[in-house]
């Protein structure tokens, strides 16, 4: 398991390189000054070229140039935002928790609802539930997510006027900033209004989650009914019915269990997808995360808050696809064996 | 003299023809095929069929309801937008712009996977090692966070979309190609193959190629339903098609400011892409199914 | 078959409808209001800006001058000067400061001492002297003192006691209290600026902004809303509202939701379309106020073929500027024919409007010998005052010329990118417009059409013609108003012949508010003063 674990490393690490290499190749090719594109600086001081040649080694090989981009951004340097004149990572760690805390709702409304409803698809015997729950998922998997969220906020929106379509909060309530997600810092702010905007905080994610939910949700309904499906046909679960154990034992304590793993996987291969879905989202219901805040930053053509949000986000990509793919294999005992058989 | 078959011969259908009746058993997946046929002559014949010009305002007709409104006329069937554009051409332009560009992009990206990921496929080894990282690193990029990076390069604009959803795409397309060789490469009859004498060009294209193809076609359906979406996500978000364009997810973005006194601007594309789409998923899930009896 | 599903999804259910059922009626909203604002203030320091959105984000609010404008008297009344003294030869201003008056209490500083003289001279020496060291920190220079030749107007400001300033002139000039009391012409902290100064951080002073106006700035998040509380030591009248926070909302569509789902209470610039909406909701009020502005097509006229007197008629003469009323503005705005708007003392009733003739277009254009010719429309991303929707606007130029056979490519970016841009004076043609600052008509000409104004970037059209030129400076001599507007209207005609700007229409200025929203009080000049504003609390929650 050790060698494995740190061939999984040396993929991190790999990957992250190249990434690094394509962004460190646009920077040169965005059309503005190089210094500006790396630093944000628009109108330098000779003091502050001179800094940002030895910073960059801009005099040196490209190899070194490569080396100190790395250590500068790496080290968390990632030069001030050309539009606000604030530092970039200042303005990341102020948008990166609003982004976490929808992902985390979207995705357990997801599996919440996603593993019963594939579960219950795949032990369905009728022809026309099957046919219903296919038919939904497949549209839902079809849906243009930005229609979807105009339509949601339209309905329940503007029409019933039930939630609220945009930001985190009702702007009138002053939350200390403490964890940076909203659902936590209204709970434990001190005010005497904490209760209610607790309340108004959750209202304002329903629209969202939901919009950003449908997606991973028919991914993963289908998976589920898939592998459902598939265990439920297993030696093993025969056994268990031979053995009188009851529909939902059996469910719970043999099938699901195995049918999760390729459900696990799917996510893994979703993230891509689903970034960029939730970066939609975060502009339709002005969500003040990190998607939002990268598609200001690329109307306003500000290449430093550009470059810094694509790194940030793919390494997070990254990080978690190779996370669940380690969790995958800790999970799957059959995985572990055919590890790496060649390549 | 007709011959007579003394044995009762089980008429074996070729593999394509099997493929076929196994797909056209499924209603859902025939459904949607004749979808896509529908919208391929749209996208080919749109411009013939149009009333008007996608860009023809009239000043005596804006925001238009749709026909089957009480307000709405038949000349403009589906309606107007807040310049007195006819909805209706703008749609038919529009196929061909997020339909007929997504074929575009998938046709490039899948013929520049091909190879790579053919060529890399049949590497071991080092080479193929360095390739899957850098493919690794390429898919951890979104498609719309590799878009976003090629516009802060080229601005945005419907060509370069292109290239941003073409950048996405291709290593997809090249991780897929380059996995099934590789597990094809491993099985059995490719080692009777090779003990026969076979060269890797032979062992490539007569062994390995014919077991590969369900997954190009598959990975084929995927890329252009994600296509279509990418593109008109970034023309919703003004990345993409600027804006008079026809580009359907661009007329949503226009529709957008309307959105409460003329929904129609933002349902009836909107409806479009779905359409659209869902259509290409019925027939890459029917594809699927169809080929799944012949895969095992 | 039992399944476990149908339980989880009952507690889903009832989870999410007891959120909504409580939800609705959120019990305690802390009291204040939210302004759907367009866009990111540029600057907090509207010294440094000609934008409206600046202003309303900044001037109105966060700082105060020392005279102000009452538009209901016509009339300059005072503001940090409580009163002033002009010498004979009209050359020397002489100005009586209000005693006891508190600057705003931050994180970052905390005032020792109150408003007096030093502030005054601190802040009009910033624009004025270059050596001084706030000057070069601004970028984007002192645009509105720029345009008007401030710095050379002045000869000295100087401190008489604590509580008394002496501004000296160069010449007699008509429009300068207009000027001081206009929304650019605040008053910052001397001792804010020093302490910065010693910290090496003098460019803090334009982003978190000290004033002694009736809000102070307490938090601003770029692109999405920028926090004010009450300043509780204000030196006028306190207002109501104990918060106020402006939500930047670029997305006319978006602020008129916000407005109807009651996440805001007031909103900016609605497009003309979207008035039809307000009228199927009982709780919203759309309110008009007059307003002095006009919005223009601007030639960049050192850029060919746009130097060509020709090929600017012809172009002119292209554009259905009826259609263009009925599109964008429908009935809230009137065709501009020259520049002055009409409520404006010196507007020239009998000047005639420009002709709509695609064919004597073509002709012209034939004559100038261009051939396919194409050019780019720069048009502004936010709606203004003065033009609700210039994207839209540009689409209208487009297929109007498309029928004389011009190409036309629309270009528009971020709102302060486009600023930015519009600065480096890269483009052919711009769609933008002008809000008065003050109520002197001169506020038209020098502005936006005088050669000195190139340079400060408010002459769009960088043009510069001689004769033009000595007619508005008489006229700015001037005393005596119908002599004044005589010239004016003089002016106006070498305007129309030269046509370095087609001037499109003069709009009303529209808000959007709920009902519980008392009267707004918004100037012809400025944009919004939140401190005025009353709200009645019962219903402040929805």
């Amino acid at each position: 398991m050790a060698k494995y674990l740190l061939r999984r490393l040396n993929l991190f690490l790999a990957t992250s390189a190249v990434l690094m290499l394509v962004l460190f190749l646009a920077t040169r090719m965005f059309p503005v000054d190089l210094g500006v594109a790396l630093t944000g600086v628009e109108q330098p001081t000779q003091e502050q070229q001179q800094q940002t040649i030895k910073a960059y080694a801009l005099d040196g090989s490209g190899f070194s140039q490569y080396v100190a981009f790395l250590q500068q951004r790496l080290g968390g340097n990632m030069g001030i935002s050309m539009t606000s004149q604030q530092s970039v990572a200042g303005e990341l760690v102020d948008v990166l928790p609003a982004s976490f805390e929808l992902i985390i709702v979207t995705s357990l409304m997801a599996l919440a609802l996603g593993i019963p409803i594939g579960v219950l698809a795949a032990l369905s015997n009728s022809k026309a539930t099957q046919n219903v729950i296919m038919a939904l998922t497949l549209t839902g998997y079809s849906i243009p997510v930005f229609w979807l969220g105009l339509s949601l906020s339209l309905w329940f929106g503007v029409k019933l006027g039930w939630l609220p379509i945009s930001g985190q909060l009702n702007l009138l309530y002053e939350i200390p900033r403490v964890t940076g997600f909203v659902l936590i810092d209204t709970l434990i702010a001190d005010t005497p209004y904490s209760m209610s905007a607790f309340k108004d905080a959750v209202l304002h994610i329903i629209l969202p989650a939901t919009t950003l939910a449908v997606f991973p949700f028919t991914v993963v309904v289908r998976i589920t009914r898939a592998a459902m499906a598939n265990v439920m046909t297993q030696t093993y679960v025969r056994a268990a019915e031979a053995r009188g154990l009851s529909t939902a034992m059996i469910v719970l304590r043999h099938a699901l269990p195995n049918a999760l793993i390729p459900v696990l996987k799917s996510m893994g291969l979703m993230l891509g997808a689903f970034t960029s879905y939730a970066i939609v989202v975060e502009v339709i219901f002005s969500w003040p995360g990190v998607g939002a805040w990268l598609v200001q930053g690329i109307y306003q053509r500000d290449y430093t808050v550009i470059q810094s949000g694509i790194m940030v986000v793919a390494l997070l990509i990254i990080f978690m696809s190779i996370l669940i793919d380690v969790l995958h294999t800790a999970t799957n005992p059959l995985s572990r064996k055919e590890l790496y058989a060649t390549n | 003299m007709p011959r007579i078959s003394i044995y009762q011969e089980d008429h074996i259908p070729s593999p394509s023809r099997r493929l076929w009746e196994a797909f056209s058993a499924n209603p859902f997946a025939l459904a949607g095929f004749w979808a896509v046929i529908f919208l391929l002559i749209i996208a080919l014949f749109g411009p013939l069929i149009a009333p008007y010009s996608p860009e023809m305002q009239d000043p005596k007709a804006m925001l238009l309801p749709p026909s089957w409104d009480p307000a709405g006329t038949v000349e403009h069937f589906l309606g107007t937008d807040d310049l007195g554009r006819d909805i209706f051409s703008r749609l038919l332009y529009g196929a061909q712009l997020t339909f007929g560009m997504a074929l575009l992009i998938v046709a490039t990206a899948l013929g520049l996977g091909f190879v790579i990921g053919a060529l890399s496929g049949m590497t071991r080894g080092l080479k193929s090692s360095v390739l899957s990282h850098l493919l690794d690193a390429l898919l951890s990029i979104p498609s719309l966070l590799m878009a976003i990076l090629v516009v802060a390069v080229t601005g945005p604009g419907l060509e370069n979309i292109f290239w941003a959803v073409g950048l996405a795409l291709t290593p997809q397309f090249v991780r897929a190609i380059h996995q099934a060789i590789h597990e094809e490469l491993q099985k059995e009859y490719v080692t009777a193959a090779r003990l026969d004498g076979a060269n890797s060009l032979q062992i490539f294209w007569y062994v390995i190629m014919p077991n590969v193809w369900d997954t190009v076609i598959i990975q084929t359906t995927l890329a252009i339903s994600a296509a279509i979406l990418d593109i008109a996500a970034l023309g919703f978000l003004g990345l993409g098609a600027q804006a008079p364009s026809p580009e359907w997810g661009a007329m949503v973005s226009q529709g957008v400011d309307n959105l409460l006194i003329a929904p129609w601007l933002v349902t009836l594309p909107g409806l479009a892409i779905l359409f659209t789409v869902l259509a290409i998923n019925l027939v890459g899930d029917g594809l699927r199914s169809a080929l799944t009896p012949i895969r095992n | 078959m039992r399944l476990p599903t149908p339980r989880w999804r009952h507690a889903i259910t009832a989870l999410c409808l007891t959120a909504l059922a409580t939800g609705c009626t959120p019990e305690q909203v802390p009291a204040g209001l939210v302004y759907c604002s367009e866009g990111n203030p540029e600057s907090f320091n509207p010294q440094l800006s000609t934008s409206g959105t600046t202003l309303d984000a900044t001037s109105n609010q966060i700082y105060s001058r020392l005279v102000d404008y009452a538009a209901d008297k016509g009339a300059i009344v005072p503001a940090l000067a409580t009163n002033w003294h002009i010498s004979e030869d009209g050359l020397v201003y002489n100005f009586t400061l209000r005693q006891g008056v508190q600057f705003h209490n931050s994180e970052r500083f905390t005032p020792s001492r109150t408003f007096n003289a030093d502030d005054v001279i601190f802040s009009f020496q910033r624009i004025v002297d270059d050596k001084h060291p706030f000057h070069a920190i601004s970028k984007t220079g002192y645009p509105f003192f720029d345009s008007i030749g401030f710095a050379s107007q002045i000869t000295s400001i100087d401190k008489i006691s604590d509580y008394e300033v002496a501004f000296t002139l160069h010449d007699p000039d008509a429009s300068f209290l207009s000027n001081l009391s206009s929304a650019f012409a605040v008053v910052l902290s001397k001792e804010y600026g020093d302490q910065l100064l010693l910290a090496g951080r003098p460019e803090l002073i334009d982003q978190y902004p000290i004033g002694t106006g009736p809000f102070s700035m307490t938090e601003y998040v770029k692109n999405d809303h920028i926090r004010y509380h009450r300043h509780p030591e204000f030196w006028g009248k306190s207002p109501q509202l104990e918060m106020l926070v402006f939500d930047i909302t670029p997305k006319s569509g978006t602020r008129l939701v916000k407005l109807i789902t009651g996440d805001c209470s007031v909103s900016a610039l609605p497009k003309a379309g979207e008035l039809p909406v307000i009228e199927l909701h009982e709780t919203l009020q759309v309110q008009s106020d007059p307003a002095m502005n006009v919005a223009y097509w601007s030639f960049n006229t050192q850029k060919p073929p746009f130097d060509n007197v020709d090929v600017r008629q012809a172009l002119a003469m292209a554009i259905d500027k009826q259609n263009i009323l009925r599109a964008v503005y429908r009935d809230t705005g009137v065709e501009a024919r020259g520049i002055l708007p009409p409520s404006s003392w010196a507007y020239n009733d009998s000047l005639k409007a420009q002709e709509y003739d695609p064919k004597q277009a073509m002709k012209l254009l034939e004559q100038a010998g261009i051939k396919n010719l194409e050019l780019d429309i720069w048009a502004m991303p936010v709606g203004r005052s003065y033009n609700p929707n210039s994207l839209k606007t540009a689409e209208l130029i487009q297929s109007d010329l498309a029928n004389i056979g011009v190409k036309v490519n629309i270009v528009s970016y971020g709102w302060s990118v486009f600023t930015q841009k519009l600065n480096q004076s890269d483009y052919d043609t711009v769609l933008i417009g002008w809000n008065a600052d003050n109520s002197d008509p001169d506020n038209f000409f020098t502005p936006l059409l005088s050669c000195g104004s190139i340079a400060s970037g408010t002459n769009r059209s960088r043009w510069c013609n001689t004769e033009f030129e000595e007619i508005i400076s008489q006229a700015r001599q001037n005393t005596s108003k119908l002599e004044r507007a005589t010239l004016y209207q003089e002016a106006e005609g070498i305007m129309k012949s030269q046509m370095p700007l087609v001037s499109l229409a003069h709009a009303q200025k529209q808000t959007l508010k709920r009902d519980n929203v008392m009267q707004l009080p918004v100037s012809p000049f400025g944009g919004i003063a939140f401190a005025d504003l009353t709200i009645k609390i019962a219903e402040t929650a929805n």
